[in-house]
């Protein structure tokens, strides 16, 4: 049922665009009808600021913003829903983490862990404070097919490392990295574990509680929800222990002109007027994709990915960037004489969605010597024609270069 | 594949990416500017040997798709011989020619080539990629 037709009529945006082919759902993927008729209802019907106020639509909407809180926890199987905290996006989740939890406990000579293979937005938050306390970060190595070399991340978790930030799937390689092992070893250390599960929440079955990662982040525009939100969770005695990230309204318990007292978690990490349409809209997203099994969804991306990989790789002059032993519906590659921004253009023009670039990777791109790639990315709404298209007109641009 | 895109690229654009002008890293010449665009990447060096406000020669290398490339190329060749001052209004030129406010349309085949970017407009970019990094250079020596 995934990526027929009349499943695809879920999603408006194919009704305005009846040919477009969409392979960019790695960058966001495209909203069902129930989402978008969740947040207009919202607004058109319930629109009120949250916590505070003492009339009926404020009473609702925040009743229905912390049931979403409720539904997440659930969704990722987390303990508690006081566990979750809101944010605007995976990359505001990790900064939060790097600032609030790392920074104080991290010292001059201490190490932080990232992989080779992160998106900037789980790299330069720990860049940053590590140079700010004078602290070494450490890149766990990948080999040349994109699969964590695990046997030189045990080495490396050292008494003096502080976290372990680890991507649970490449946005650039497509690798599903081994986090269950990951988180493990970090623990028989004693070492706190982040997970960026950007690629991950939408396509794959999360457990929090049973992988037993100390926080797990994730944007709701990559499952289906809108922008501008997103979710960090956290242990429950990390975020007791965290201090503020940002100070204002709505995160304190007493103030005086002087001194302020903090509301507990996770209250006091969301300061101000937050993105409440957003959280509607993630819960929206959540009942969407809780009507499928988890492991279907997985597995019908996973084989999109596979066939694609299967049809690019009988093109001559092509190289796929990416090849680990465990990879979700992610290819990226390369053309022997075309650029990456040339074959977008060109699939552009045919209603192909695809991404071109260092899909924020770019210590991943010197690692393997190239400036960029091409990237078609899979979702439920894709299927084989769209694929088998794709390959077709890559065809094409390759003889149109060729003379 | 898209008519309009077709004539971009052919005309001009698959020449120059193919057998670019003076594509070599000239270590030697008296300025080195970067031309750089952070959001994809594209990284062009520009080695400009400049003697008595004259562009003696343009020399450049790095990576970038086929529109900076070939752009980058045209610039080379087009402003090799030129004093600063004319360098400045052929950088202009081009900016016109490019610009998607602007109908004007230019003489040199090599740059009018480029007026069909403005249909791509995520590309205008690499097409201006070089002029630009050049412009701020003829701005700083005024």
């Amino acid at each position: 049922m995934f990526g027929t037709k009349s499943f695809r009529q879920q999603f408006p945006i194919f009704q305005h665009h009846p040919n477009l082919v969409y392979l960019d759902s790695a960058a966001t993927t495209q909203k069902p009808k129930m989402v978008i008729d969740g947040i207009t209802n919202f607004y058109q019907k319930e629109n009120a600021n949250i916590h505070r106020g003492i009339y009926d639509l404020a009473a609702q909407t925040t009743q229905k913003y912390e049931s979403v809180r409720q539904k997440v926890a659930e969704f990722i199987g987390a303990k508690h829903q006081s566990e979750i905290v809101y944010t605007s996006g995976t990359t505001a989740s990790i900064n939060l983490v790097a600032h609030s939890f790392l920074l104080p406990r991290l010292e001059q000579g201490d190490e932080v862990l990232v992989s080779a293979m992160e998106h900037h937005a789980n790299l330069i938050p720990w860049q940053m404070a590590c140079k700010q306390k004078g602290a070494h970060l450490r890149v766990i190595p990948i080999d040349q097919a994109g699969n964590i070399d695990l046997a030189a991340y045990k080495k490396m978790l050292s008494a003096k490392v502080k976290m372990v930030a680890v991507v649970h799937i490449s946005n650039t390689l497509a690798t599903i990295n081994p986090i269950e092992a990951m988180i493990e070893m970090a623990h028989q250390k004693g070492i706190p574990i982040l997970i960026d599960g950007a690629q991950s929440t939408a396509h794959s079955p999360i457990d929090v509680a049973s992988l037993d990662c100390d926080f797990f982040t994730f944007s709701g525009h990559k499952i289906f929800g809108p922008t501008g939100i997103g979710v960090l969770y956290g242990k429950a005695t990390h975020l007791a222990a965290m201090s503020p990230y940002q100070f204002g309204g709505d995160m304190i318990r007493t103030v005086t002109y002087q001194d302020a007292t903090y509301a507990p978690a996770p209250q006091k990490f969301e300061a101000g007027t937050t993105n409440i349409a957003g959280v509607i809209g993630l819960g929206h997203a959540i009942d969407f994709l809780q009507q499928f099994d988890k492991k279907a969804i997985a597995l019908f991306v996973k084989e999109l990915g596979a066939y694609a990989r299967e049809k690019l790789l009988s093109l001559n002059d092509l190289t796929i960037i990416g090849n680990a032993q465990h990879k979700t519906g992610i290819v990226s590659f390369v053309l022997n004489n075309v650029h990456p921004h040339d074959v977008a253009t060109f699939l552009g023009t045919a209603n192909i969605a695809i991404r071109a670039g260092h899909h924020c990777t770019q210590p991943l791109m010197d690692f393997y010597e190239i400036p960029a790639t091409s990237r078609a990315s899979f979702s439920i709404y894709n299927n084989r024609a769209e694929i088998d298209f794709l390959v077709d007109e890559i065809k094409g641009i390759q003889s149109f270069f060729a003379v | 594949m898209n008519d309009k895109l077709k004539q971009l690229y052919k005309t001009v654009i698959l020449k120059h990416n193919n057998q670019p002008f003076h594509y070599e890293k000239k270590e030697t010449a008296t300025h080195q500017l970067e031309a750089y665009n952070p959001l994809c990447g594209d990284r062009f060096k520009l080695f400009v040997e400049v003697e008595d406000e004259v562009i003696q020669s343009i020399h450049f290398h790095g990576f970038g798709c086929a529109i900076s490339k070939a752009s980058t190329s045209v610039l080379a060749k087009n402003l090799e011989g030129k004093t600063l001052a004319q360098a400045k209004i052929l950088c202009e030129e081009f900016g016109q020619v490019v610009s998607p406010d602007s109908t004007a349309e230019n003489e040199k085949e090599e740059f009018a080539a480029f007026a069909a970017a403005k249909d791509f407009p995520g590309r205008l970019t690499c097409a201006t990629l070089s002029w630009e990094a050049l412009n701020s250079f003829l701005a700083e020596n005024d």
